[in-house]
């Protein structure tokens, strides 16, 4: 027996070694995200399913929340050990893509013939550069409206439908405005956005209203013109007059989403509330946002992955974007509900449009995409947006007219513009 | 005094050896950085590209960045504010407990307890103190027959983030007048007392003389920290898409460097930023050597 036990051990030592071996052989990969823990949960899962089909290579899943996770990628880009494949989002990407960072990920991609078939095209547009493709989109975003049903219901107003147009929306929305426990203050709008960055609500509205946002080729901010201030009257006129959009500090009292916080009757956002939204205590459903004189236009934008330039493992970091951006890894991730997937097989299955954990009309996103514009992208993006979002806030604060305001906005922004030609 | 005492022999030598981890931590951190700084600030530098040189166009374009322009001007005013009350308050505070009453310990305690809070927590309480419908100070004001106030709004929100900071900031200067407070020897409050002088001319010219020193150490260090605000107001403040309705130097500087790929100028700011809080401490230090009591 003894003698028996001694083989086992050695059996075992021998077999040990021998994983090990094959251990160093492997190559780790580092997957960097922004993102929350149910996320990275998700993530961890496409990437144990990709393990399994590639015993070689391990990947390594990071997550941390926007800000840090920003931070992290440019002190590790900056200190020269970058993740190997890190997310991004397209509004940025340009500022990365031109500081020469990324991986041309073209001749990867001319490798495998038919990879961009099924993938719906406007997404696929802001990673497209004319020296090919440095990234790739993983999922979409388009905005719809969300309304809460209780309060519609309670209010006797019918719900929103595919042929409100602004003013049916600012004239809900009026009547949806109500102090509900009578203590002389208002608690409940009927409608809240933040309306800083184009996306999700002004971008959308001034499109609506036939106007336009920036030029980044021609250095210009186009949100002045005549067309986008009626769409910025439209917007002061419903918070600051009809006062139906809580302020930045009713708002705080609630907490930072004032739809999901129960005391807004209709929000605008898009697929990633979806999960915040689910457990509300309320019904809730969604709806096309609403038509301007220009005719219904909503935004749409889409996070991606990129591969660093300076990663040891290209090839390796490919294989995973490749297998996370094909039909496995995107019916996976499909199952998070956080976002659309980019691939049309799998966002018009089952994988996407039946999910348990929200029933509602998921194809309202898919559909959302015929009538949707690309969120801007260009270099400077965050700059400029913080630019033009710090004089718009002057008049969300009443501190200036948007007559003043917007004009000043334009400066700001051309200003961000011409220093990141 | 006590800095008679001077090391001999043997003893300098530990006296070297045992300063000397800490002096090199304080010269390669401390000084390393603000070298490092000074030299980034006359740089183009996005952390990803290499950096290209600038000379001082930096410091050239800070005059007409209007976002920086607007957060100077913030910390400006934020300051000129801060450091006076704060020093009145802590100052007042210290006397008021720098006596034997029941529960001083537990006032003291009170007091100092903001400094060891985490700013995120007692941001958030602010918050709901200063909320507009629900908030406890208006409450209080509505209930006495007064409107409610906009506290974080445009008009209010400097002077409530002072408030917020100025409370923040008492119980580190109590601790520092306290321990000023204790060092004045009996003795002159004795001698003032026999020669009949009342509570009010032994404040002026006694307490306040010998305070001196603790006076000034606590102004230097006050305006210090008013020019590096940044946590309860940013919390106050914020925005959506990361910004803030009261944006101070501090968020300048992180928000060019770590958000808009501008290296060079953050770092340009936050020479400037230096270049402040030093032309105050050195005008500190010249009151103070023309003001100073010898006890």
């Amino acid at each position: 027996m003894r003698g028996n036990t001694r083989i086992a051990l050695a059996a075992l030592a021998v077999g040990l070694l021998a994983a090990m071996g094959t251990a160093r052989a492997e190559t780790e990969i580092t997957y960097q995200l922004w993102g929350s823990p149910q996320e990275a949960e998700a993530w961890q899962k496409v990437a144990t399913a990709f393990e399994a089909q590639h015993p070689d290579i391990k990947v390594k899943v990071e997550v941390n929340d926007w800000d840090s996770y920003w931070e992290k990628i440019r002190v590790l880009m900056a200190g020269g050990t970058p993740p190997d494949v890190f997310a991004m989002d397209a509004p940025l990407y340009p500022d990365w893509q031109s500081r020469g960072v990324l991986l041309n990920l073209q001749p990867y991609i001319d490798a495998e013939p038919g990879i961009l078939d099924d993938i719906y095209p406007i997404t696929l547009e802001a990673y497209k550069t004319k020296d090919g493709y440095f990234g790739l989109p993983r999922d979409f975003q388009t905005i719809v409206l969300y309304y809460n049903k209780d309060m519609f219901d309670a209010a006797g107003v019918g719900y929103p439908t595919a042929d409100w147009s602004y003013d049916d929306f600012r004239k809900a929305a009026k009547q949806l405005t109500k102090d509900i426990n009578g203590d002389g203050s208002i608690d409940q709008w009927g409608f809240w956005a933040e309306v800083v960055d184009p996306e999700p609500y002004w971008g959308a509205v001034v499109w609506s209203y036939g106007g336009d946002i920036v030029d980044p080729a021609a250095g210009k901010t186009l949100i002045g013109s005549e067309k986008a201030m009626q769409a910025w009257h439209f917007i002061a006129d419903m918070w600051l007059e009809d006062k139906s959009m809580p302020t930045d500090e009713q708002l705080r009292q609630y907490g930072t989403d004032g739809f999901q916080a129960g005391i807004a009757a209709m929000g605008v956002s898009g697929h990633w509330s979806v999960p915040d939204y689910a457990p509300a205590k309320f019904k809730w459903a969604v709806a096309p946002v609403p038509k301007g004189p220009a005719g219904r236009v909503t935004s749409v934008n889409s996070a991606g992955f990129v591969i660093a330039k300076a990663s040891k493992h290209p090839k390796e970091a490919w294989e995973f974007v490749k297998f996370a951006f094909g039909s496995t890894g995107q019916a996976e991730l499909a199952k998070i509900g956080l976002a659309v997937p980019i691939r049309k097989s799998i966002a018009e299955s089952p994988a996407y449009l039946d999910q348990a954990s929200a029933k509602i009309d998921q194809q309202l996103f898919i559909d959302a995409l015929q009538y949707a514009h690309l969120k801007p992208v260009f270099r400077g993006y965050e700059e400029w947006s913080a630019a033009v979002g710090d004089a718009l806030n002057s008049a969300w604060t009443g501190t200036a007219s948007v007559d003043d305001a917007i004009p000043e906005a334009v400066q700001n922004g051309d200003d961000v513009l011409a220093k990141n030609r | 005094m006590i800095a008679g005492l001077r090391p001999m022999g043997v003893e300098k030598l530990w006296v070297l050896l045992l300063l000397g981890p800490t002096l090199l931590g304080l010269a390669l951190g401390a000084l390393g950085s603000i070298f490092a700084t000074f030299g980034l600030s006359l740089f183009r530098w996005d952390l990803l590209t290499p950096p290209v040189w600038a000379g001082l166009d930096n410091y050239i374009g800070l005059a007409d960045d209007r976002m920086f322009l607007r957060s100077l001007g913030n910390t400006i005013l934020f300051s000129a504010l801060y450091v006076p009350l704060t020093i009145v308050c802590a100052m007042t505070v210290a006397l008021l407990l720098n006596r034997r009453i029941h529960g001083v310990g537990l006032f003291r305690t009170l007091y100092f307890l903001p400094v060891i809070s985490s700013p995120t927590a007692v941001g958030l309480l602010w918050t709901w103190i200063f909320a507009q419908d629900h908030g406890v100070l208006n409450g209080i004001i509505t209930s006495l027959g007064g409107d409610p106030v906009r506290w974080l709004g445009p008009r209010m929100a400097l002077y409530s983030v002072v408030i917020v900071n100025v409370w923040g900031a008492i119980g580190e200067g109590m601790i520092v007048f306290l321990a000023g407070l204790q060092a004045i020897p009996r003795e002159h409050y004795e001698a003032a007392h026999i020669d009949g002088a009342n509570a009010m001319q032994r404040l002026f010219y006694i307490t306040l003389p010998a305070m001196a020193p603790s006076l000034f150490f606590q102004s230097v260090l006050s305006t210090i920290h008013a020019f590096q605000a940044f946590d309860y107001i940013y919390i106050l403040t914020r925005v959506g898409n990361g910004n803030s309705s009261v944006p101070t130097l501090v968020f300048s500087i992180y928000r060019n460097g770590f958000r808009f790929f501008r290296m060079g100028d953050a770092t340009a700011q936050a020479i400037v930023l230096t270049a402040i809080i030093f032309v105050f401490t050195l005008i500190y230090f010249r009151i103070q050597r023309r003001w100073e009591v010898p006890i």
